[in-house]
């Protein structure tokens, strides 16, 4: 008995400090057990749903869970291996990278699965930053001719530049040397003292870093401009200095439609994923930061819509969601983005678009929805949406106002729509 | 000795802890974790130890956010003690005691002037 005890201890022991999450669910999701590593990331996404319930802790950031699973026909097997779950939309304040976990799902019987689930969040931030490097080195290889070098001290100080340089920048070879890297990038936004030399702070960390911005010419044009910022390491293993290289890139025309081709879907509803949106909104919020020209967002909620699945079953739930999205998907232009953020969370990305439009869109929006008729089998059913709309402002977090104005718009009563900065609601 | 015995979840202080004898604190109708500040776990008293399954002897002396409670390593429970010196909150919680789910109440309390900081644990 005292062997059996301490046996169950021991187990308890090592399931407690275990460095990856296991949870036990049966069909529906409902947890028949959990170790305290899933529990440390599952509970803060939860919210106010169901926290016995995996599908229903995970259905902010990753709803297509428990379509996979359901879908998921054979009597036992892996649902998903190491599937990718966006946690965060964007850097924390502090710069942490995004959150990424991922989950392996494994269905042992009819009513019983495994899941297993890790943070990845340093792996997939290695990747990309391996992506980066590679497409900066085969970018190389393949325009070999076409890239300013120069030589910086330890200091930010440039004390040679290459001809290319020269050339590419259109300043004679005195107006470069001796000045600071600060004196010579200061006119795009970003570049503040400070901003370079976070730079070659990051260089001299991680060997290199990687930035594209808009680079002004002698004659008054501009370019836009790779630079790479290399530390160079004297024979002490001390920082001697840094290798600097610019590369002029023809920007693309901004082929949407391409953009579009590329994205990862939500399975269900077709609208671009919560990972895809993450990448698009960073592009995109980094285009207005740049050009300046209007970016706006909305951010839509079907109303009640856990009473569709309490009521109806989530199968009749996920046709409300195909209906829906497919309405907003017609009613948008395609150089939108739709995006499904969380279970029943959309936004919808509006470059070019101010706020006064983006309060229109948003109206329209939810007039078309409003009298939406879902086909089921339970009958047509009836929903209503509500809606928060934003702009990017300088100094304000674009998700964070959309976010807010939704959430006014859902306590003033639903089935309308709240626009951030606009002194009545549309 | 009534007056320690009545000491409550909700009102029981850092200083009325931390000098309670150890075997008044074992027998608390909740679950008490006293932590010093590198984290580590210097009180675990029987009835946290009856919840959790654990030997409190073997808990005594770990790092409490990494062997034990990991479930509280973010920014709900841990974060909070690094980032308030005086804290006296009551937070709904889900441990998962034995592995299973188990709605709770955490009463996090911190004071600059004490040496450790508590967690108690209310099914």
């Amino acid at each position: 008995m005292t062997k059996a005890l301490n046996e169950e201890e021991k187990l308890l022991e090592f399931l407690y400090a275990a460095p990856v999450g296991l949870v036990e669910i049966d069909a529906s999701g409902t947890i028949a057990m959990i170790n305290p590593y899933a529990m440390k990331h599952l509970l803060p996404l939860a919210g106010a749903r169901d926290t016995g319930n995996l599908f229903a802790m995970l259905e902010s950031c990753a709803p297509e869970l428990r379509n996979l699973f359901d879908g998921f026909a054979a009597e036992h097997g892996t649902v998903c291996d190491g599937h990718r779950i966006t946690v965060d939309l964007r850097r924390d304040q502090d710069g942490a990278e995004p959150k990424v976990l991922a989950c392996t799902l494994v269905k042992l019987d009819a009513d019983r699965a495994i899941a297993c689930l890790s943070d990845i969040t340093v792996q997939v931030a290695q990747e990309r930053r391996l992506r980066q490097a590679e497409a900066w080195f085969s970018s190389l290889i393949n325009d070999i001719n076409d890239y300013a070098v120069g030589s910086i001290t330890a200091d930010g100080v440039v004390d040679a530049v290459n001809e290319s340089w020269i050339r590419q920048s259109g300043y004679p070879r005195e107006a470069l040397i001796s000045k600071t890297l600060a004196d010579i990038f200061p006119l795009s936004e970003g570049n503040s003292d400070g901003k370079m030399a976070e730079q070659l702070r990051l260089a001299a960390r991680d060997g290199w870093h990687l930035e594209e911005m808009w680079q002004d010419r002698n004659d008054g044009t501009r370019y836009w401009c790779q630079r790479l910022i290399a530390a160079r390491l004297g024979s002490d293993g001390e920082l001697a200095g840094y290798t600097l290289v610019l590369r002029d890139i023809t920007r693309q025309t901004y082929d949407t439609d391409d953009l579009r081709r590329l994205l990862t879907q939500d399975h269900l509803t077709g609208a671009v994923n919560r990972s895809k949106f993450q990448q698009i909104f960073e592009r995109e919020h980094r285009a207005w930061r740049e050009h300046g020209a209007p970016l706006s967002l909305i951010m839509l909620d079907i109303d009640h819509f856990k009473r569709v699945n309490d009521m109806y079953g989530h199968a009749t739930g996920d046709l409300v969601l195909r209906g829906f999205a497919e309405t907003i998907a017609k009613a948008i232009r395609p150089t939108d983005v739709l995006a499904r953020l969380g279970g029943e969370e959309f936004a919808v990305l509006l470059p070019a678009k101010g706020l006064s439009e983006a309060s229109e869109i948003a109206e329209r929006l939810r007039c078309l929805v409003a009298d939406m008729r879902v086909e089921t089998p339970q009958g047509d059913l009836a929903i209503t949406v509500s809606l928060g709309c934003a702009t990017a402002l300088p100094n304000s977090d674009l998700l964070r106002s959309a976010d807010e104005a939704l959430y006014t718009a859902k306590r003033n009563g639903r089935d309308r729509v709240y626009t951030m900065g606009l002194s009545v609601a549309a | 000795m009534a007056t320690i015995i009545e000491a409550t979840f909700e009102t029981v202080g850092c200083a009325e802890l931390q000098t309670m004898p150890a075997d008044v604190r074992d027998q608390l109708p909740f679950g008490v974790v006293g932590l010093d500040a590198a984290g580590i776990t210097k009180v675990y008293n029987e009835t946290e130890a009856r919840m959790a399954g654990l030997n409190p002897k073997k808990v005594i002396g770990t790092s409490f956010f990494d062997a034990v409670a990991q479930c509280m390593n973010n920014f709900m429970v841990a974060q909070r003690f690094e980032d308030e010196p005086e804290l006296d909150v009551i937070i709904p919680f889900v441990l998962t005691l034995r592995m299973r789910p188990t709605p709770v109440r955490l009463r996090l309390l911190a004071s600059s002037s004490r040496p450790l900081r508590f967690i108690l644990i209310e099914r």
